[in-house]
């Protein structure tokens, strides 16, 4: 390190934090309380205006409203309107320059403004709704154990792959973002906070309160529309459609914020010498994935409030027995859902590209190139949206145009893999656990991207469309492709963020059951696609039993894989509790050059960067050599 | 140490507890099953078709299907119809809902029935005027399809809402199906009757317990 300046002035306490009692259980209790003044509310509401409620006994508004309701309290328990109320009254801002040790678990159940913190939070939450998911995945696999209804029925199991999908498109945007991209950004680019600390918690917070109103749908009836709530079958569902506007609402205002946030802190908190041609290429695929939230969110957040608004205003936007369009709903909402499949993917460019160096001892090959590819992807993903709606009645004229848009974003996506190629070639690679990740998301999202011409060409997507082949080339592209490097950072990062080393053995065993089983899951179901199994129905011809037992019994084991991680940490972090060493993976990285666990205030000094971003080599890192000073690039 | 684990125990134990929770919310919703009267000369279902469910239901205000195994008495809330494989099986509808008329005239015919007729109050007849049909019984695996007339809309003793009783107006709907192998076959009204729901295919319409179920063939 280089630099002496910006010495961290006295340590002075958030005011805000003095305020007892703002917690998650004060959250949880405003948040009762909050729905049933808001659904009484919407009672007293309802009641004027008596509007279809007679026939159906469905009441949105009032459901709706106690969605908002429960929200606000239990945002306003957590202390989220303090700030506010403390500004408009005349109090000085009062953000701190950085944060102070903390000691006790408390910390992890209020707001917080410490990234790191925070990037812990959105760990466990995310992983507990990752759970919740998979559990639902389980069950529907339960089911299509046979050709026939046998343990759910219908109704039961569009809900399942309703909120299964939900849950895991709507949640998992934050996969990567929330615990990694929070925790590392303000280390890689020297910066000892978040541009927004307040607005990074309230974006967890909003993703957990997105999680619970998902679940509250069996309250309701559930959803049969599939994550995708195509209109007007969802408006003809019962209340349970409801959860899923509050849901994806919630989740658009998070990930908007959450983007934001990230993209104004790269753009502006950069320590010195940190240019934009020295940001590590996790940061850029940041930037990439930021751009996308920002610019997408906001379409699905306005989709959902004109679907809420036919159901609780009686506009008629989708409903076209009314003058609306079903094909609008189908439009907007895949204006934000092809960029959303990007940014489940973008950031695991960026792990794989990031952790590769570390393990192949070599500098990442074309790093402009690989740049250039994660915003390629980026920017194109905004112009092919159409192809989810090939064989829906569109223009047909059109079809052209997005098929090869479609395909043409296979070239930057393709730099992607160039330079992930370009840098193991001729590399020193050591098959540490995150390497094997790394690895297995390359065979995974290279079947995913293959796959996914076959859906992108008009012709034989015509054939394809609404199959199992669709399923098994999204779950390669997403589950194979961020999974994989979800797993690869949390082996690589893992350790670092909680303290504490994985036992390497079992992350092995992990890496080697996992690749089998989710390819034993879904590769066959390509197979299955093709034979004319189509998604979202709960029975199937009877030649095909074997292949669906075949993928079920595989997806016991790939769950299984995952209880084995979930294991390995509750071993390693609770029980066995070896310190994780500064910098065991010999990286170059600046994080890693801070001590273990980091400190609350992340860095003595501004550290000043110069240098390549990845100088690995005989000259620079010899085998065993110490590591160079924190930020000595 | 023994805190720690104490407090780790307790989350997955709370976390165990609420998922099972959870489950229990899916399992439990599944609607039962009524199993049809064997008799000397056949099978017998009798099946009634209400403008509202019991007071009591969770939807009181949705149509429904109601089922039971002796004439008019002992009615469930069930939609899963368990008969013989390989049997006659004689159904009785009694219709205590109005009439909505149908969207597409072709489904006023029967098909699938035992020489593809039915009878409505007495009279047989395959065909009915489109515009007096309030619901129909359709299995479309087994090519079955027949139409239950609408009660009058200026009948006295209109039943409001179930349990009905056969002193109230209502229409009476017979017919005979062949099952064939055992296995699960899915039977639906194809009628929008969904009232308050846009274009009629809402809440009952699409939820199974009401306008549609199973025919479980044993």
């Amino acid at each position: 390190m280089t630099a002496t300046a910006n010495r961290v002035p006295a340590q002075s306490p958030a005011r805000q934090r003095g305020l007892l009692g703002f917690n998650m259980l004060t959250g949880i209790i405003l948040g009762v309380v909050g729905w049933w003044v808001f659904y009484l509310l919407g009672g007293l509401i309802q009641g004027y205006t008596n509007h279809g409620f007679s026939q159906t006994g469905q009441n949105d508004v009032q459901i709706m409203l106690g969605y908002l309701g429960g929200v606000i309290g239990f945002l306003g328990g957590l202390g989220f309107l303090n700030y506010p109320i403390q500004r408009m009254m005349g109090y000085p801002p009062n953000i701190p320059d950085h944060e102070v040790e903390e000691p006790g678990l408390g910390k992890y159940f209020r707001l917080t403004t410490d990234h790191k913190v925070v990037s812990q939070q959105y760990f466990v939450g995310i992983a507990f709704f990752f759970f919740v998911g998979g559990l639902n995945a389980m069950l529907i696999r339960t089911e299509l154990l046979s050709p026939t209804t046998h343990v759910f029925g219908a109704q039961q199991y569009l809900t399942l792959v309703g909120v299964h999908g939900s849950m895991m498109m709507g949640m998992m945007t934050s996969g990567v973002l929330g615990p990694f991209a929070n925790w590392l950004v303000p280390l890689m680019i020297g910066s000892r906070r978040m541009a927004f600390p307040r607005m990074e918690s309230l974006t967890f917070w909003l993703l957990m309160a997105a999680g619970v109103v998902l679940i509250t749908t069996v309250f309701f009836g559930g959803f049969q529309t599939g994550w995708t709530g195509y209109e007007p079958l969802a408006n003809q569902g019962t209340a349970g459609y409801d959860a899923y506007l509050g849901f994806f609402g919630l989740v658009s205002i998070s990930m908007t914020l959450l983007g934001l946030n990230l993209a104004v802190t790269i753009a502006t908190m950069r320590a010195p010498g940190m240019t934009w041609s020295r940001l590590p290429i996790f940061c850029w695929s940041v930037v990439a994935t930021a751009a996308l939230m920002v610019l997408a969110a906001p379409m699905l957040t306005a989709t959902l409030l004109m679907g809420i608004s036919d159901r609780t205003l009686y506009t008629a936007f989708f409903d076209p027995g009314l003058g609306g369009s079903a094909y609008l709903w189908q439009n907007l909402f895949w204006v934000f859902g092809h960029p959303e499949v990007y940014v489940l993917a973008i950031p695991g460019f960026g792990i794989v590209l990031e952790i590769l160096p570390v393990f192949a001892r070599k500098p990442l090959w074309g790093y402009k190139i690989a740049v250039s590819g994660m915003l390629g992807v980026a920017i194109f993903s905004f112009f092919v949206w159409q192809h989810h709606l090939f064989v829906s009645g569109m223009n047909a004229d059109l079809r052209p145009f997005y098929m090869l848009s479609t395909e043409i974003i296979s070239l930057p996506t393709g730099f992607t893999f160039l330079a992930f190629m370009a840098t193991l070639w001729r590399g020193r690679i050591r098959l540490t656990v995150p390497m094997l990740f790394c690895l297995g998301w390359a065979f995974n999202f290279l079947f995913g991207g293959i796959s996914g011409v076959f859906n992108s060409d008009t012709p034989s997507d015509v054939t394809t469309h609404g199959s199992f082949f669709v399923m098994a080339h999204f779950h390669y592209t997403i589950m194979g492709g961020l999974l994989f490097s979800v797993m690869a950072a949390m082996y690589y990062w893992g350790p670092k963020m909680f303290g504490y080393k994985l036992n390497e053995r079992l992350g092995k065993i992990h890496f080697w059951v996992m690749f089998l089983a989710f390819n034993s899951t879904f590769g066959p179901l390509f197979a299955v696609g093709f034979l004319g199994m189509p998604r979202r129905v709960v029975t199937y011809a009877t030649n095909l039993t074997g292949l669906n037992d075949w993928v079920s019994v595989s997806a016991y084991v790939l769950g299984l894989s995952l209880l084995l991680f979930l294991f390995n940490m509750v071993y390693s972090w609770m029980y066995k509790r070896i310190p994780a060493e500064d910098n065991p993976w010999h990286s170059r990285s600046i994080e890693f050059q801070l001590p273990t666990p980091v400190p609350a205030q992340d860095f003595d000094e501004i550290p000043v960067f110069s240098g390549d971003p990845y100088p690995y080599g005989e000259a620079l890192a010899p085998a065993g050599a110490e590591p160079a000073t924190a930020g000595a690039y | 140490m023994a805190k720690r684990s104490l407090l780790v125990l307790s989350v997955a134990l709370a976390t165990l507890v609420g998922i099972a929770a959870y489950l229990f919310l899916y399992l439990a919703n599944v609607p039962g099953s009524a199993r049809a009267a064997q008799t000397s000369s056949g099978v017998n279902l009798y099946l009634a078709t209400v403008p509202a469910a019991a007071a009591n239901d969770p939807h009181p205000t949705w149509v429904s299907y109601y089922v039971t195994n002796k004439q008019d008495t002992n009615w469930q809330h069930k939609t899963t119809f368990v008969v013989p494989a390989n049997s006659l099986v004689h159904v009785t509808v009694y219709q205590y809902d109005g009439a909505s008329g149908l969207r597409n005239p072709f489904i006023s015919q029967a098909s699938g029935t035992v020489g593809g007729t039915f009878t409505l109050n007495g009279k047989t007849m395959n065909a009915i005027d489109p515009a007096n049909a309030s619901h129909v019984f359709a299995l479309p695996q087994l090519g079955i399809s027949v139409p239950l007339a609408g009660v009058a809309s200026n009948a006295k003793d209109q039943c409001p809402n179930a349990p009905c009783t056969l002193s109230q107006a209502h229409m009476t709907i017979t017919f005979t199906i062949k099952t064939g192998a055992a296995g699960l076959y899915r039977w639906q009204c194809f009628v929008p009757c969904a009232a308050g729901y846009i274009d009629g295919f809402g809440g009952p319409m699409q939820s199974i317990g009401y306008m549609d179920g199973y025919l479980k063939v044993v």
